[in-house]
């Protein structure tokens, strides 16, 4: 595989029917459509964990991760969110909890701003702030549960940021309103890279 | 045995990594998750459940004085002794183990099975800081605190029951139990409750952080074992406790004689 500095992701598994090369440019949008289900979820897991198991190969932001030491796969990390069924959210905390946790956590970046953002990405959506945030993700809805992964990954300002199965449980009425996730992505991450990754088998 | 191996050395690590992270409850998030355990294992424990941990210890004393019948001294080593020393911290941690024990254990392990705990590591949160570190150090201090509570409860109730019982006043026996009492009783029961407190959550952590299999069915296993291993440990603590504080402290080397 040849590093290319301008690739934010450059992917390649070699299996016993070929090999499957995922490359996404820096700084711009790519979709994604793998085979299958298992596919996807090899493909997430490499970004999330800067790891590749055997037969993979995966350079991010140009840096091979094969050679990784563990502080620097974890600086590497850090540049990397998901909205993704992989990552979801911790059922015994309420959204804004969810939300919060990481930047709380790391104390960057500053509550109030994340609490600004939510209330302006939930307002786009039609809701109000204070009862969606207070609410236990058990008791939301697909599209809803999808809304608070977007903040929370939102609220990471990730450098690349992968939306993995968006449509995937979503109801017929909701899909069309998952189409704004991508204009408020790209609003908020001008910068980043936006990796859409979905599977034909959702698809189907 | 191999199993056996691994959960200590598991349980060693566990320990040491709560140690070396103690700082992290600074971290708000930590901090919140420290506080949200100690009202669930402390203050919600001290109505119902330590309540009636309180009254069986005073039907101890009740039924200990009868039985010996005995006087105002014996009444009041009873007290210190059995309830306070004894008695207290062990019913403080039972209480813990099966209020809070189960519900750690089960709560982690269905983290780990739903895929929570790999959702927390991917958003660069260390296990051990937000799920182990603030769970350890609220059940030591609930525990601690449910210990003193369940010992003024129970120690008052016997002192309250025991004129009943024996040819003694109230004033006569409180008199007696302060002169008794030493700073010993209290850094036992103190230091006892605090490592019983260690003890459960450490175990109860460990199990629901490792469940043998990483599907539904895997919980009620963890929570089993959870629940059992911690009460081995507490027993076991208690044990060694007694043995080397009053064995070897004060008394040298316990031997049987024939």
């Amino acid at each position: 595989m040849k590093s290319e500095a301008a690739l934010a992701v450059s992917y390649l598994r070699r299996t016993g029917h070929g090999d499957l090369y995922i490359g996404a440019p820096g700084g711009g949008m790519s979709r994604v459509h793998l085979a299958d289900d298992d596919a996807k979820a090899r493909f997430v897991t490499a970004l999330l964990k800067a790891k590749c198991e055997p037969g993979e190969e995966l350079e991010l932001f140009g840096e091979p991760v094969a050679a990784l030491a563990g502080p620097a796969r974890a600086r590497l990390r850090r540049r990397i969110a998901a909205l993704s069924p992989i990552v979801g959210l911790i059922t015994n905390l309420n959204v804004w909890e969810n939300v919060s946790l990481a930047a709380a956590y790391h104390g960057t970046p500053p509550l109030e701003g994340v609490a600004a953002m939510a209330g302006d990405v939930l307002s786009a959506f039609g809701y109000e702030a204070r009862p969606f945030l207070a609410r236990l993700p058990d008791g939301l809805a697909p599209l809803e549960a999808k809304l608070a992964e977007l903040i929370r990954l939102l609220a990471a300002a990730p450098e690349l940021a992968v939306v993995d199965a968006l449509q995937d449980g979503l109801s017929g009425a909701e899909r069309p309103r998952a189409a704004l996730f991508e204009s408020e992505l790209r609003a908020r991450l001008p910068q980043a890279t936006l990796l859409f990754v979905d599977s034909k088998e959702e698809d189907s | 045995m191999l199993q056996s191996l691994r959960e200590i050395e598991g349980g060693v690590r566990l320990s040491l990594a709560f140690a070396a992270r103690l700082g992290q409850l600074r971290r708000a998030p930590v901090l919140d998750s420290f506080l949200r355990q100690v009202y669930f294992t402390g203050v919600t424990a001290s109505t119902g459940v330590v309540l009636r941990a309180s009254a069986l210890g005073v039907l101890i004393i009740a039924i200990t004085m009868d039985v010996l019948d005995a006087d105002v001294d014996l009444a009041v080593k009873i007290l210190l002794l059995v309830v306070f020393r004894e008695i207290g911290p062990l019913a403080a941690a039972v209480v813990v183990i099966l209020r809070s024990g189960t519900a750690m254990s089960a709560e982690m392990a269905m983290m780990r099975v739903s895929g929570q705990t790999r959702a927390l590591r991917y958003l660069g949160i260390d296990l051990y800081d937000y799920l182990v570190v603030p769970r350890v150090a609220a059940a030591m201090l609930a525990t601690l605190v449910l210990t003193v509570y369940v010992q003024c409860l129970a120690v008052l109730g016997g002192l309250a029951l025991s004129p009943f019982i024996i040819n003694a006043s109230f004033t006569e026996l409180t008199g007696r139990l302060f002169e008794l009492f030493t700073p010993v009783d209290f850094f036992y029961s103190t230091v006892k409750a605090v490592l019983f407190g260690f003890a459960i959550a450490a175990c109860c952590c460990y199990h629901g952080l490792n469940p043998p299999e990483v599907t539904q069915n895997a919980v009620p296993k963890v929570v089993t074992r959870a629940v059992t291993q911690s009460a081995m440990l507490v027993l076991t603590i208690n044990a060694v406790f007694a043995y080397v504080v009053f064995g070897i402290l004060f008394f040298g080397l316990v031997t049987a004689k024939v």
